[in-house]
């Protein structure tokens, strides 16, 4: 069985990336894992690195 | 390249933001031939001129090379910063909030409220945003055929809706309203509290006297909140902790000052922005009216367009080198948001109005640790109001010529006399 989406939000500005929805407008499709994204990957929002996100429940 | 006089004094100039095309002139010019260089204008410290999005994103996100709080965080006459370290026992700021606030004590003082402006948690808030958007959609209805939609709507609406968040009685927003335009409007004859075109001294004065009608207001509501704490951000403010001991006095009053001035007044000029370019550009008003799932990006679109606060300022903290050019340790630079808004580098066709467009990142949220902490609200704000509009506005059509307030800090359009349709 897949492994559920999980959500992930940025500390700085509280931008949200939810797996399951990915953010097309990024370039990131629907059902892009968190884990798939570069570790270079930066908030779009804010620019916060990936490191500074966490893994939240919406 | 340095930037001629003319280009150097139109970009300080409060009159030259009312009139917009002589700014955007300015600037187009500026990201052309001297993208970062810097300004010399009589009464001013020189100071950098930030006008490529790339290079105000390099700025923003070096929060440690590039500070807030070591200079005026705002543009300043030489006169003005000294009569405010006079005043402020040698500070360059009147108010300590966020924007003049470097770490550590920007992340201690930020994540006292971050939760309350989370998506997740502004949820709670959409029945409420969507009823009070409903009721000034019905008082824009009752005024029939034509209104201001500026000072009818767009200045009232996330007034409202701010002051429930912080905890302000709903009979005491027209004082908050006046004090915010008070504030931002120094320089505008028909707003400021003189009514008249103000010197460096009188403008001193009077954005102080300003600031001190907010403190005393909000002295009141601190000691009510630790008496009788409730559930909205005034009691967050009031009873909040950094490091164990309360809010120092000037960064609590800072805090609500920001809160009730800034979180409102730039959404007002967004929204009101926002209707004025669909009632000039009717194929936008007509795609959003037919599609309301173009409405967010109506939102971010007219957000870029209107870029309300005008720049921030950031001092270096050391030597630099920025874009090929050499920034000393204490020089000053201005972050000119409207510029990396119509930067065409990023922007296609910077000057037309596309609610389509995408990507949109634009700056006016500003970017890095200083990046709006309002931001997911003002967006919802603005969302819920259109999608209330839209399904009632037949139509809509300038009735008159919009004017923008007279100021290079933070401002927008003040009047935007419109005619319309609605059910």
């Amino acid at each position: 069985m897949a492994e559920p989406y999980k959500v992930w939000q940025c500390r700085t500005c509280g931008y949200i990336y939810e797996e399951e929805f990915g953010d097309p407008g990024e370039g990131l499709a629907p059902g892009t894992r968190w884990a798939d994204l570069p570790d270079t990957w930066i908030c779009p929002l804010c620019g916060t690195p990936k490191a500074d996100f966490d893994m939240i429940e919406l | 390249m340095t930037i001629p006089k003319e280009v150097a004094e139109t970009i300080v100039d409060p009159q030259a933001y009312a009139d917009g095309k002589r700014v955007d002139e300015a600037f187009s010019w500026l990201r052309k031939e001297a993208p970062l260089d810097q300004a010399h204008v009589e009464g001013f410290d020189p100071f950098w001129v930030v006008t490529r999005h790339a290079d105000i994103l390099e700025v923003e996100r070096q929060n440690d090379l590039f500070h807030n709080g070591d200079r005026s965080a705002t543009l300043t006459t030489i006169e003005a910063d000294r009569k405010v370290r006079e005043m402020m026992g040698g500070s360059p700021h009147l108010v300590r909030s966020l924007v003049q606030m470097d770490n550590p004590d920007h992340m201690n003082y930020r994540r006292l409220t971050q939760g309350s402006f989370l998506p997740q948690n502004l949820r709670s808030l959409e029945a409420r945003i969507r009823e009070i958007a409903r009721g000034f959609i019905d008082h824009m209805a009752a005024q029939g055929d034509h209104c201001d939609f500026a000072r009818d709507v767009a200045f009232l609406y996330p007034l409202h809706v701010v002051m429930e968040v912080i905890g302000v009685p709903e009979s005491d927003e027209p004082r908050m309203l006046k004090l915010t335009q008070e504030l931002f409007g120094a320089s505008d004859p028909e707003l400021n509290r003189s009514g008249a075109v103000l010197d460096v001294d009188a403008g001193v004065d009077s954005i102080q006297s300003v600031v001190m009608d907010f403190m005393t207001y909000f002295n009141a509501i601190t000691e009510d909140r630790r008496a009788n704490p409730r559930n909205d951000l005034a009691s967050v403010i009031a009873n909040g902790k950094i490091n164990g001991e309360p809010l120092g006095h000037l960064e609590a009053m800072s805090y609500y000052i920001i809160a009730a001035t800034a979180g409102h007044d730039t959404t007002s000029s967004t929204t009101a922005g926002a209707l004025w370019a669909l009632a000039a550009n009717p194929d936008q008003f007509a795609k959003v009216k037919a599609n309301p799932a173009l409405i967010p990006g109506l939102v971010e679109e007219s957000i870029r367009w209107v870029t309300p606060v005008k720049h921030f300022m950031r001092t270096a903290t050391a030597d630099a080198e920025l874009a090929g050019k050499k920034i000393a340790k204490g020089d000053w630079m201005m972050l000119s948001y409207p510029s990396g808004n119509r930067d065409e580098a990023v922007f296609k066709d910077p000057f037309k109005f596309d609610i389509e467009r995408t990507p949109n990142k634009h700056v006016a949220f500003g970017y890095g640790a200083h990046v709006c902490l309002g931001q997911h609200l003002a967006r919802m704000e603005m969302r819920i109001l259109w999608e209330e509009l839209f399904a009632r506005l037949e139509s809509v059509e300038l009735d008159g010529e919009p004017r923008n307030m007279v100021a290079n800090f933070v401002c927008g359009p003040k009047s935007v006399p419109i005619r319309f349709k609605m059910h």
